[in-house]
């Protein structure tokens, strides 16, 4: 049966990519080398697949046909989708039997998501890979939280994903080391009145919720407060799938400050599992 | 109170002028078919006349209060090389009609 080995959650922005020198070097490096620590931590982990917990930017779905939560079961995705994105493009590898076990599993613990076999991943993906020095190091099962158009998954389903998503890692006979890593938010917004404004009381409150640990708490809080928050702050929802994963274990939070330059509250920490 | 969307659902505006911004941005025949003639291109789009008058004047506000994604219509203006300051200055000229 597989452990899950560690859970991780990091802040996502493309503009970290194009405009990095943007907060000045002192700052950009403070930032990058905690990406750099979740990164070197991951691979002293050893995974033998990473599922990696984040949300399309609009660009593999559209009103057609938009999922609540989409589990990818590819062998392999092409990365980025976006051509203005300053990370060369690359195929990353794909644990396809164990998305294909975490779908069935789900399921059967009444859960509805969505699968993909043809997810070309945009920056919400790769950019904290490739900042955290490990794209394409560890094959991946993407999971795919709808963050950016309502009506969404409330903050409370997501934790309940993430509970049924640690039974169904736990359940895998494929695998040794399951690792997760979570990407989006915290606090900006995208296209809206407020972009370039930041809410660091929300960032920072969500953190000492998830860092005191429990299940209910932080979802709570994100689902009375993310409108102040902006909607790229709807990204939280993939943190909170983290936190289910993570089972309410107390969140050690690294690196936290309001990146407005970068658009972005940026953290990264890691679940403390028992 | 702040609220981060204009709609909690979308509405058949916004659908259709989501469909036209994300097509634009994605495929590439549209966005060449789009930008040899924007006019000709939005006189024949499938939309009501509200959204084909905010297409076509690049009227960032009204394509916000009809409901168009954010992150599509950012990526739009992106497209239209609109500088990010009359983005922002547009939308936060309704940002009281969208948002109270």
């Amino acid at each position: 049966m597989a452990e899950i080995a560690g859970v991780f959650a990091v802040s996502h922005t493309p503009i970290m990519s194009n405009m990095p020198d943007a907060p000045g070097v002192s700052r950009r490096d403070a930032a990058f080398a905690q990406f750099e620590r979740v990164g070197a931590e991951i691979d002293s982990l050893a995974p033998d697949a990473v599922l990696l917990i984040s949300n399309d930017h609009l660009h593999n779905f559209y009103l057609d046909n938009l999922p609540a939560f989409c589990i990818g079961i590819a062998s392999s995705y092409i990365s980025p989708v976006e051509g203005w994105l300053k990370v060369p493009k690359q195929t990353l590898p794909g644990d396809p039997l164990l998305g294909a076990h975490l779908l069935r599993e789900v399921i059967e613990a009444g859960f509805d998501p969505a699968l993909s076999m043809e997810l070309v991943l945009d920056h919400g993906t790769l950019t904290p890979l490739d900042r955290a020095g490990i794209a394409g190091r560890h094959p991946l099962v993407p999971i795919l939280v709808n963050a950016v158009q309502p009506p969404m998954p409330t903050m409370q389903r997501s934790v309940a994903l993430g509970g049924a998503l640690r039974a169904a890692i736990q359940s895998y006979k494929g695998a040794d080391r399951v690792v997760v890593l979570a990407t989006g938010g915290l606090s900006h917004d995208v296209g809206t009145p407020r972009m370039g404004q930041l809410n660091a009381e929300f960032d920072r409150q969500f953190l000492r919720h998830l860092e005191a640990g429990g299940l209910d708490v932080a979802a709570q809080y994100a689902r009375a407060h993310v409108n102040s928050a902006g909607n790229g702050a709807e990204e939280v929802r993939n943190w909170l799938v983290a936190q289910g994963i993570a089972a309410g274990a107390p969140f050690e939070t690294y690196f936290y400050e309001g990146m407005a330059e970068w658009y972005t509250g940026i953290a990264l920490g890691r679940w403390r599992l028992p | 109170m702040a609220r981060n969307w204009v709609l909690d659902v979308p509405t058949d505006d916004a659908y259709r002028i989501g469909r036209i911004l994300f097509d634009v941005q994605h495929d590439r025949a549209e966005e060449a078919r789009f930008f040899a003639d924007p006019a000709a291109y939005l006189a024949s789009a499938d939309i009501s006349e509200g959204a084909r008058k905010a297409l076509a004047e690049t009227d960032i506000g009204a394509l916000y209060l009809l409901g168009a994604n954010p992150y599509l219509l950012r990526a739009y203006c992106l497209q239209l090389r609109v500088p990010e300051a009359k983005y922002l200055a547009a939308l936060r000229a309704v940002e009281g009609q969208a948002h109270g």
